[in-house]
């Protein structure tokens, strides 16, 4: 028997939590963890022999009657991405779930277990069918995860927002589906390869494909699920959500560009990358302005599936121009960042938990100087920040480092003025991204774990518990391994893409990358020696006891400085508001009473909020319209039976005419 | 093997000779700036001094700070020794670790340090130079990304000892003019000096890059300054070697580009912050026709 159908099995014994007795929650919880670490285990040992042994196009093959399990090289990626974070997050989730004790507990693990083995399920379907059953129970679970705190109201909207989005997106999908399965005259993804959809209805195939995949993972403009969605989940489960289920969505759309629709047509590439593009950096400046940790996440979680976008619509519109060998870097790219996103996200999402776990609280507004109370949280955290900004030594380059240079290939091919502009246009969006990035994860971690304490909520912070920190600490491992030493896994990613036929970037000098005169190399490892011999003389000669010998207040003009005068993250991010005001519309109020003295004293509210902006332009209009034309509906429901029996009738007789006229 | 252990030696070589002549062509700024405006002026080995003096001087910590303030420094102060050892055309041959991205991400990892270190000494001060440097960051940024576009079309790598001018090609070309004119500007913001920010002034209404190292004094100061001083020459270097279309040796391009800076800054005021979206977006349109040109 195949480990990944043993794997399986192992998530299904794990959801026995559900029906464990009451009286011993605490072992449910602890069987539940175990029973998925041992799992997603499997999950990514087993992908990990599939990477590394064969490039054989299915490595799993099974079938029930209709339903059937297969797996090549590209669920291989995500598999493996599933696999680890898996494991890492459960052994998180070991210590964080204890703080649901009480609050069906029982039911958390079994769903977690359900969740992972939904997603393992996706990504080794072997039919539409299959597909679009297991992607429903991914949905419907994780809906249920989120809703997990159901006692909140905000919580409880958030979810059913998400239902109702990820419904559409599904709805786009079944049809995409349905479009190449009927051309196909077959739901087996193999039969579906070979399908004859006609230019047209290849089209529609496309946009539908494109729009539910796009949907789950989060680009803009059907994001708004997503940053109400992943706060409100516990902390693990946004974890999850962010780090996997995303990219759940990158491996459906990978398998309709490469396998039913091919990507031969120009736009449909373009489409993917200026989509992604525009995702990148309105999400990370969306980001930029929050102050709910998890709100920044997510946002930049709709960043960092931008990014990956935009790399794999650059494979494509590679592709479609004819240079499918230049194509390799952008969808080895994709996939290296979505690993590596998968990775960072999932530690500060962690993170995130562990600081709500020690304050109470989400608003970096009320801290400060956290740094002190959790100092290897902080650690982590920094490690975490580091890596979205994509700071040299963490895996948070190499894929960015494979973007740029996916879109410098772009580039060097793009010989008319159009497409010199479109390349102008994807290189300010980059820089721009990466810069904001930048500022917006010091913000969150300078406001949070730096400076002093803002509010007392900061005051009974403490140390996180063994396993939570284990779980942070794994991830920053293997960020950083993978920063330093990227040849293992841009291999491992670039052979799902190229077969192992052709030259492999990653060597141990680092990652190299050239092709029709082209050439670049970035080789970590050599910076980090030469950084590290630096260092350690720059440290010694540095740090001395006699270094470090007076201690003073901060210089405050003359006064002494209360905590209330740090910068504000709000206004940590003014300049920045005020430079892109034009698209973030911020609202402001100010009110204060006239009464009292008019410059002195004086009481003042001041409310800034920044609404998202497809939510005002977009989705509040549509909203309106729905409710207008069922308004309007409303005149023809008049709720007494003989009308609708006399409805009836009439719908019976144009059926009755058209049959006879047709 | 051993090509490339020679290489990373030629490198560190490179790095260390940069360092040595940076507080000069601080110096040489400065002489410039204060000549025109009619003043005698420090001596330009004054940067030497002061640096030697900061080093001697005790360091003084305020109980608010951790680790990040006394690390920022250092780490600051080595991103500027990598990008110097990474800058083309003094002794480092076709191999290099340069890549041009990554120089970027080098620099940007001294900011990202800075930064952070700004709002741990938990004054208003800090973080005020922390948001604006992230904001000028922001809109410095695209400019760069175009200002390496560019070369890595005409040259075919973004490895950056690969991106050097070629003056055969591009002599006087309208590209190689624009992009050259634009990389300047770029240059000013990218090394808060005028018309963006003003190295001079202590008044916390302008300025960007001495707020965040307000509160550092001894050692911890002087490394700040002298990567800051670090940071210009690379720049000027990068400056000279890839975008300058005119072929005279690079250590003059490196002086007359310091002399520039000094015309440049006695001409211009410092600008409003919020200008300086406008004058970025300059760069960015200058590297648009360039690359259209191209």
């Amino acid at each position: 028997m195949d480990f990944m159908v043993l794997s399986l099995l192992v998530y299904l014994l794990g959801a026995v939590t559900f029906i464990w007795p009451k009286k011993a929650e605490l072992v449910a919880h602890y069987f539940g963890m175990l029973c998925s670490i041992a799992a997603s285990g499997l999950v990514a040992f087993s992908s990990l022999s599939y990477l590394l042994s064969s490039d054989s196009v299915w490595l799993i093959d099974m079938a029930w009657g209709q339903y059937t399990l297969q797996a090549d090289g590209w669920s291989g990626a995500f598999l493996l991405i599933t696999g680890v974070a898996g494991v890492i997050i459960s052994i998180y989730a070991i210590d964080y779930g204890k703080g649901y004790l009480g609050s069906r507990i029982r039911a958390l693990g079994g769903l977690w277990n359900l969740f992972l083995m939904s997603i393992v399920l996706v990504l080794i379907a072997g039919d539409a069918f299959t597909f679009i059953i297991a992607w429903e129970i991914m949905a419907l679970v994780s809906f249920l995860l989120v809703n997990h705190e159901s006692e909140k109201k905000k919580t409880v909207s958030a979810a059913y927002q998400y239902m109702v989005m990820t419904h559409i997106g599904t709805a786009a999908i079944m049809v995409a589906f349905y479009l190449v399965a009927s051309a196909a005259e077959s739901f087996s993804f193999i039969d579906m390869a070979n399908n004859n959809l006609s230019g047209y209805m290849k089209n529609v195939a496309f946009l539908f494909a494109f729009g539910g995949f796009a949907l789950k993972s989060g680009l803009m403009p059907l994001h708004i699920w997503l940053p109400n969605a992943h706060p409100a989940a516990p902390s693990h489960v946004s974890a999850l959500m962010s780090g996997v289920m995303l990219k759940v969505a990158l491996y459906g759309f990978g398998r309709f560009a490469f396998q039913f629709i091919g990507m031969d047509v120009f736009w449909y590439g373009l489409i993917v990358m200026v989509v992604g593009l525009i995702s990148a950096f309105l999400g990370v400046l969306y980001a930029t302005m929050e102050v709910d940790m998890k709100r920044i996440l997510a946002y930049s979680s709709v960043e960092n599936m931008g990014i990956i976008f935009s790399a794999f619509g650059c494979g494509m519109v590679l592709y479609s121009m004819k240079f499918p060998m230049l194509s390799v870097v952008a969808f080895t790219a994709a996939l290296v960042h979505a690993a590596s996103h998968s990775l960072m996200k999932g530690l500060l999402f962690m993170s995130a938990g562990c600081v709500m776990h020690a304050t109470g609280s989400k608003n970096i507004e009320h801290m400060g100087g956290l740094a002190r109370k959790m100092p290897y949280t902080a650690l982590f955290t920094l490690i975490g920040s580091m890596a979205l900004s994509s700071m040299p030594f963490t895996s948070g380059l190499v894929g960015e480092w494979l973007t740029l240079q996916s879109f410098i290939t772009f580039a060097q091919q793009a010989g008319s003025p159009e497409l010199r502009l479109l390349v102008v246009f994807a290189f300010i969006m980059l820089g721009l991204t990466g810069a904001t990035a930048l500022g917006c994860f010091v913000r969150m971690y300078g406001i949070a774990f730096l400076g002093r304490a803002r509010t007392s909520i900061v005051e009974k912070a403490h140390e996180m518990p063994f396993f939570m920190l284990a779980g942070l600490a794994l991830e920053a491992v293997l960020i950083v391994f993978v920063g330093v030493m990227p040849d293992f896994l841009v291999n491992l990613m670039q052979r799902v893409v190229s077969g192992s036929g052709i030259i492999l970037m990653g060597n141990p000098l680092g990652i190299m990358w050239g092709g029709s005169g082209y050439y670049a190399l970035y080789s970590p490892a050599l910076i980090f020696i030469v950084f590290a011999f630096i260092g350690v003389f720059m440290v010694a000669a540095v740090y001395r006891s006699s270094t470090f010998q007076a201690k003073e207040v901060t210089w405050n003009c003359g006064t002494v400085p209360t905590s209330r005068q740090q910068y504000s993250a709000t206004g940590f991010s003014k300049p920045l508001r005020r430079a892109f005001d034009g698209i973030l519309n911020p609202r402001r109020r100010t009110t204060y009473l006239r009464k009292e003295h008019a410059y002195f004293g004086r009481k003042l509210h001041y409310e800034l909020s920044i609404p998202d902006l497809f939510n005002d332009k977009l989705y509040k209009p549509l909203q309106q319209m729905l409710i207008n034309s069922s308004s309007s509906f409303h005149r023809i429901q008049e709720g007494s039976v003989s009308i609708y029996i006399g409805y009836t009738m009439v719908a019976m007789i144009v059926v009755l005419i058209w049959g006879v006229l047709l | 093997m051993e090509y490339i252990v020679t290489s990373i030696g030629l490198s560190l070589v490179q790095g260390f000779v940069l360092l040595l002549i940076a507080p000069l062509v601080a110096g040489i700024i400065n002489k410039v700036k204060a000549r025109l405006q009619k003043r005698q002026g420090a001596s330009i080995f004054q940067e030497y001094f002061d640096i030697c003096k900061w080093w001697k001087k005790a360091t003084i910590l305020t109980p608010y700070t951790g680790v990040i303030f006394v690390l920022a420094p250092v780490v600051y102060f080595m991103t500027s020794f990598m990008a110097a050892t990474m800058v083309p055309g003094f002794l480092t041959g076709q191999f290099s670790m340069g890549d041009a991205f990554i120089f970027v991400y080098i620099l940007a990892l001294g900011r990202f340090f800075m930064t952070l270190s700004s709002m741990d000494a938990a004054t208003s001060f800090g973080g005020m130079g922390g948001s604006r440097e992230i904001y000028i960051s922001v809109l410095v940024e695209p400019a760069v990304m175009l200002a390496i576009l560019i070369n890595s079309i005409r040259y075919h790598s973004t490895t950056l000892s690969a991106m050097v001018i070629d003056y055969n090609e591009a002599f006087f070309t309208v590209s190689a003019v624009l992009a050259c004119v634009a990389f300047f500007l770029v240059m000013l913001a990218e090394n808060s000096r005028l018309p963006v920010d003003n190295p001079d002034t202590h008044l916390e209404l302008t300025m960007i890059h001495e707020c965040m190292t307000l509160e550092y004094s001894g050692k911890l100061l002087s490394l700040i300054h002298l990567g800051s001083y670090l940071k210009i020459v690379v720049f000027l270097a990068l400056f000279g070697a890839l975008y300058v279309p005119v072929e005279i040796p690079l250590a003059l391009k490196v002086l007359l580009g310091a002399v520039l800076i000094g015309i440049v800054e006695t001409l211009n005021n410092k600008m409003r912050l919020f200008k300086v979206r406008v004058y970025l977006g300059a760069a960015i349109v200058l590297l648009l026709l360039a690359i259209i040109a191209e």
